[in-house]
């Protein structure tokens, strides 16, 4: 057969392995592109053995599933084992709870699932490994918290390349993950974490609001120019907010808003800073240093770049409520969802939220792109501003919450089993496609060709609306293949630097204080958490972060 | 202590180790709950802490330097001080002022004492939850009303409504305290006196104010004093209206030492911090107790 006929008849056993296609119609096409039917049903027959099925009775929560794996669950393989699991009390750990007794109904085995809420987790994922308690089989972890991990030698957690080569245990591929954020997963090359959570934020917005004829019309009246949807510069996503502040545009008698942010102190709020940060400071000459200068250690946090992200940033407050300040997530999605805001950058857990009809004005309506860039970005190593016809960065801001096994447990075969069967394509299908569960997407099979392998279809079939789906689908993985990304901190202490800019990023929020001084104070708390951590090992994990030797 | 001696067989004195026994299980509860916890918070106060390293140096007094050269710290003291002397004497003052209106036994007096008792068992983190639905300006309730009356006020994102929102919070969880103690006072009161009292002046609150409280006044002080001090520890209540914020503008000290300790392990501080509270708690209960023994001297 030749190389065009032997990627056609891949494509078909691709499409079998992923559930696509039935056996019956792999075969006909296999018989189409010249093989006999005999050498048809050995062809596929050879490609299955140690490959995939698409199902089996003995893995009925599984798809594709090794035929190894079936084998092994015959035996019931974890009867009378019971794993401990710390989780997040939010969506994602209700995403676990869901999964745990499917996976015992397969293995036999036990879940026990203590939930912690948001602001203890690390407290209480660092005392269980640290105080000698070490209760738990595995945690649910944020990405920033990985830095604590490999404080000690041999780290805390345990790498999981070892059980991926094992076709017993559920089937996933970590090359499935979209490149930055299977660097979320990974540490010096080994994996560490299951796949689950990809957090990303990127900008939703009203698309049937942005093209309404008459509001185009009133926008370039004022502006001077077109309305662009979706807006591609930071200047254009102030005059839309701008624009649409103040006034009804939906129609229910009161005045809406330009923006919807979730600001409050001490919860998530200081990500919108983040990511909105990015194009001020990364740029295609300076692609990596957003956090420290990689020779000191020295904060880059106050230059002149994050000062006018931040100055920039601070101008949304007065496109929405006031109360946004002490927003959380719901609080700040619902403004979105209820139709009150034209705007909102955030993550996947907006759009998926907008299919529900009862929790949801938008469902249909939801437009959705990258961040948008700048003209102009600073490079804080040459302290110089550079000029861009337009740079974008794309970002993996958020939690991007995902388990990770103890070095301690004693149960690590169980314990991997129940990880990776969450990370089996059927389930981690289900997990990204129900608002509920708070897990977004962050592999190629989530996204539609010509990015990726998935189809329009299984959305609907969960209920999504097309529009929705495709738009929410091509935005995320364009965030997440920009060339540009804005570097992740995971260093020790990651949480209580962020802290310190959190509180400061409200003060400026809130007009306490100027950006400037907010930034110079947030310089001179991470220099002494620096050195109380030591600047020379502080530095040598955060370029190893940054991949530098 | 007086050991006891008994005879034994054979006519020998035998001693009871019940005295000894009872004596070291509480020694043993205070070394280990007490005074233990105590020194370990006084050794890493002077050390430096990082996670996943333990103790990496000893720095004397450098912790406490730190923190008092903090403008966090001093903040957080002093937006805890303005909280505690504005709830505590509003929450004597109407605690009493309930009781003493309960004491006079109107119709239903009893229901009303119930009502007045019930949030003592409210948790305040529980309450301070309670109040993010009444003060939210998504359809929060009390929002809702004020702003009917044409008030608006940023109850979850400005400092002064945050404060104002956990204080209207605290009063109404912690006068049921003072309520309590006053009328436990009030009861011991001689009724003998109050109808004397009554007959010299038809006013009630003429004989609360003139003869009630003077009596009262020392078991009443204590309420005070141990509200003030409870308030000063507050938690739960603003931090679960604002989480401190914005920025550390709402940030009480107890929340502030939870951070620097518990949440980002930095010990050093936290502990640091602990003791200079302790300090000052004991300042204020040492100024207290003298100028209550002057009072009741007088």
């Amino acid at each position: 057969m030749g190389k065009e006929v032997w990627e056609k008849a891949y494509a078909l056993l691709e499409a079998y392995r992923e559930g696509k296609l039935s056996r019956r119609h792999v075969l006909s096409g296999l018989v189409r592109l010249g093989l006999g039917t005999v050498a048809a049903q050995r062809f596929l027959e050879v490609w299955a053995q140690g490959k995939l099925l698409p199902s089996a009775p003995e893995a009925p929560y599984e798809a594709p599933v090794t035929p190894e794996r079936v084998a092994f669950l015959r035996k019931k393989p974890y009867q009378g084992v019971t794993i401990n699991i710390l989780i997040l009390k939010a969506t994602v750990g209700d995403a676990v709870k869901y999964m745990a007794p499917l996976w015992e109904k397969e293995t036999g085995g036990k879940v026990n699932l203590a939930e912690v809420p948001i602001e203890t987790l690390y407290q209480q994922i660092f005392t269980d490994l640290t105080t000698g308690i070490r209760r738990y089989d595995a945690y649910m972890t944020g990405a920033w918290f990985y830095g604590d991990f490999f404080t000690t030698d041999p780290p805390y957690i345990n790498p999981i390349d070892d059980f991926l080569k094992d076709p017993r245990y559920p089937y996933w591929d970590p090359k499935e993950m979209l490149p930055p954020m299977r660097e979320l997963y990974t540490w010096k090359g080994q994996t560490y974490g299951t796949l689950f959570d990809a957090d990303s934020q990127v900008l939703y917005f009203r698309e049937d609001i942005l093209t309404n004829k008459d509001y185009q019309r009133r926008f370039k009246e004022k502006m001077g120019y077109d309305l662009p949807v979706p807006p591609r510069t930071m200047k254009e996503m102030h005059d839309i907010a701008d624009f649409f502040t103040g006034w009804d545009w939906n129609g229910d008698g009161q005045p809406d808003w330009g923006i919807a942010l979730h600001a409050k102190v001490n919860e998530q709020g200081f990500f919108h800073f983040l990511t909105l940060a990015a194009p001020y400071v990364i740029s295609k000459d300076n692609p990596r240093v957003f956090w420290f200068n990689p020779d000191t250690m020295e904060p880059l946090i106050n230059s002149d770049g994050h000062v006018r992200a931040l100055e920039e940033y601070a101008l949304f407050m007065r496109n929405g409520p006031r109360d946004m300040l002490g927003w959380t997530l719901g609080e700040g999605w619902n403004l979105f969802l209820s139709g009150r805001s034209v705007m909102e950058p955030t993550w996947g857990d907006l759009p998926t939220l907008a299919q529900d009809p009862k929790a949801s004005k938008v469902k249909g309506k939801v437009g959705a792109a990258p961040i948008p860039g700048t003209t102009e970005a600073y490079d804080p190593l040459a302290k110089a501003w550079r000029k861009y016809s337009l740079n974008r960065v794309g970002n993996v801001n958020g939690g991007s919450w995902h388990m990770v096994i103890s070095r301690f447990s004693k149960n690590k075969e169980a314990t991997y089993d129940f990880l990776a069967f969450m990370a089996n394509r059927k389930n981690y299908f289900f997990l990204i496609t129900h608002g509920w569960t708070g897990v977004q997407p962050g592999v190629k099979y989530a996204f539609f060709p010509p990015y990726g392998t998935g189809s329009v279809g299984e959305w609907e079939a969960q209920g999504w609306d097309q529009h929705d789906a495709i738009a929410f689908t091509r935005a995320y993985y364009e965030n997440l293949t920009l060339p540009l990304q804005e570097p992740y901190l995971r260093i020790p202490g990651a949480a209580e630097y962020w802290r310190e800019l959190d509180v400061q990023v409200s003060n400026v929020l809130a007009g306490n204080k100027k950006a400037k001084q907010a930034l110079d104070e947030v310089y001179a708390a991470w220099q002494k958490i620096t050195d109380r951590y030591g600047r020379d090992k502080q530095l040598k994990v955060y370029r190893a972060s940054l991949g530098l030797k | 202590m007086r050991v006891e001696e008994r005879p034994g067989i054979g006519g020998r004195r035998r001693i009871s180790w019940f005295p000894y026994l009872s004596l070291f299980l509480a020694v043993l509860w205070v070394v280990a709950f007490t005074l233990y916890p105590l020194l370990s918070a006084l050794w890493y106060s002077l050390n430096t802490y990082v996670l996943g390293r333990g103790i990496v140096g000893f720095v004397g007094l450098g912790n406490y330097r730190e923190v008092l050269a903090s403008q966090e710290f001093w903040h957080s003291l002093g937006v805890s001080l303005l909280y505690a002397l504005l709830a505590a004497p509003l929450e004597t003052a109407l605690g009493f002022g309930l009781a003493w209106l309960v004491h006079l036994r109107p119709p239903g007096y009893r229901a009303f004492q119930a009502i007045f008792l019930a949030p003592l068992f409210a948790m305040d983190v529980a309450v301070g939850y309670l109040g993010v639905t009444l003060f939210s300006q998504q359809g929060g309730l009390l929002d809702h009303i004020l702003r009917r009356l044409g008030l608006e006020i940023s109850w979850l994102s400005s400092t002064w409504g945050g404060l104002a929102g956990g204080l209207i919070l605290d009063i109404w969880l912690w006068t049921s305290f003072c309520f309590l103690v006053s009328l436990a006072g009030l009861s011991t009161l001689n009724e003998e006196m109050y109808e004397a009292a009554l007959l010299e002046t038809k006013s009630s609150w003429t004989v609360a104010f003139r003869i009630a409280l003077p009596v009262i006044w020392p078991v009443l002080s204590l309420a005070f004093l141990i509200r003030f001090l409870e308030a000063l520890k507050t938690f739960g209540l603003v931090y679960a209206l604002t989480s401190g914020g914005p920025g550390t503008s709402t940030l009480l000290l107890s929340p502030l030492v939870y951070l620097t300790t518990v949440r980002f392990f930095n010990f050093g501080h936290g502990s640091a911090m602990g003791f200079l509270f302790l300090v000052l708690a004991s300042v204020f209960i040492a100024l207290f107790f003298r100028q209550l023994r002057r009072v009741v001297e007088a």
